[in-house]
């Protein structure tokens, strides 16, 4: 009985979260947060809850995904309403200085703003220009234009353009599919590979090409002589 | 192909899993000669009343057969309490048949014959 209702209510939850969810688990903001946790804890009771039928427990937890969608679609649709259900950013800390009126609103402490800072690797609240809170919890950092990283720009470097490398073997075996989207060939792959002193598409475990024109290549025997361990312990675990 | 299949499998899923959900009220009902609870209740009734201990006996042993039958049926669509508490009715019932005690008897029908409309609802 209990094995029935679980795969109700997983096969249930799976595709009410398909349609409900685009957004990752870090991007949800609370009122999502709380909509999930409500949701699963919905789908555990008509699991196990067997003093019940599993039909108002289904009934509850589609009303629930309902009421989610809606507020998703009024949002989208309506942006007064976005803000209020979503909330806004705010600015917790404008030309270095920090907003203390902002932060009383949002019930957050200064450490949580200097640890939210930390983590996006800032240690020095003297090189903050602008920091926003996101309705998602997370911070946004603008430096001051002294602490800004160099870019090649402001050298006038000429650099390639890096792209998203597509991946040409996986697991010794080959995607034609992505050969053909960049108009090569598997007879040109072999050849490239044979450059490397490989024989067989067999010893690659991974293969991708950049759109600057180069090959990265690992094959399953790495050959190195010192393999560094940063475990503390010798296992087995 | 692809389009229809994507939106197709979660639709037949999800209606697969109502219909089983609801398949109680349907699936409570008679399909053969011994699973008829209604009817059973309603002989033991008129055993029990008419101090026919005998019949009762052998009526019991149908409505158990009967209700093991249907509780295989109906356990993803109702509720575990309403069905221990028919079992509990009906071991009640027994005992109450063995003691030729005609009140108790009555009693314990009228509450199994409760407990099998509630069930599923």
């Amino acid at each position: 009985m209990v094995i029935v209702r679980a795969f109700i209510g997983f096969f249930t939850l799976l595709i009410f979260a398909r349609i409900i969810g685009k957004e990752q688990i870090s991007q949800l903001n609370s009122f999502d947060y709380v909509l999930g946790i409500t949701i699963g804890s919905i789908a555990a009771s008509l699991t196990t809850d067997l003093s019940s039928r599993a039909w108002p427990h289904w009934v509850g937890l589609l009303t629930w995904v309902v009421l989610g969608l809606l507020m998703e679609l009024i949002s989208t649709k309506w942006r007064y309403a976005a803000k209020y259900l979503e909330g806004e950013p705010a600015i917790v800390i404008m030309n270095g200085k920090i907003m203390e009126n902002v932060l009383k609103k949002l019930k957050y402490r200064a450490s949580e703003v200097s640890e939210l800072l930390r983590n996006k690797g800032v240690f020095d609240l003297n090189q903050v220009d602008f920091a926003i809170i996101e309705p998602n919890g997370q911070i946004s950092v603008l430096l001051k234009p002294e602490y800004l990283p160099l870019t090649p720009k402001d050298l006038n470097v000429k650099v390639s353009p890096s792209g998203i490398s597509t991946e040409l073997v996986y697991d010794g075996i080959i995607i034609e599919e992505n050969l053909r989207q960049l108009n090569k060939d598997k007879n040109w792959l072999l050849e490239e590979l044979k450059k490397q002193r490989i024989k067989d598409i067999s010893e690659v475990f991974l293969v991708t090409l950049n759109p600057a024109g180069s090959l990265y290549v690992d094959r399953y025997e790495d050959h190195l002589k010192k393999v560094t361990d940063i475990g503390d312990y010798k296992g087995p675990y | 192909m692809r389009t229809f299949l994507v939106r197709a499998i979660p639709i037949v899923t999800l209606i697969f899993f109502i219909l089983v959900m609801l398949s109680g009220d349907v699936l409570k009902k008679s399909f053969g000669n011994d699973d008829n609870i209604t009817q059973s209740i309603a002989i033991l009734m008129q055993d029990v009343d008419n101090e026919n201990w005998e019949a009762a006996d052998k009526d019991t042993d149908n409505l158990t057969r009967a209700w093991n039958k249907v509780v295989n049926r109906i356990q993803f669509s109702s509720e575990r309490n309403e069905i221990n508490n028919f079992s509990i009715s009906l071991a009640r019932l027994r005992g109450a048949i063995q003691a030729k005690d005609r009140s108790a008897g009555l009693q314990e029908l009228n509450e199994a014959y409760e407990h099998w409309n509630d069930l599923g609802k």
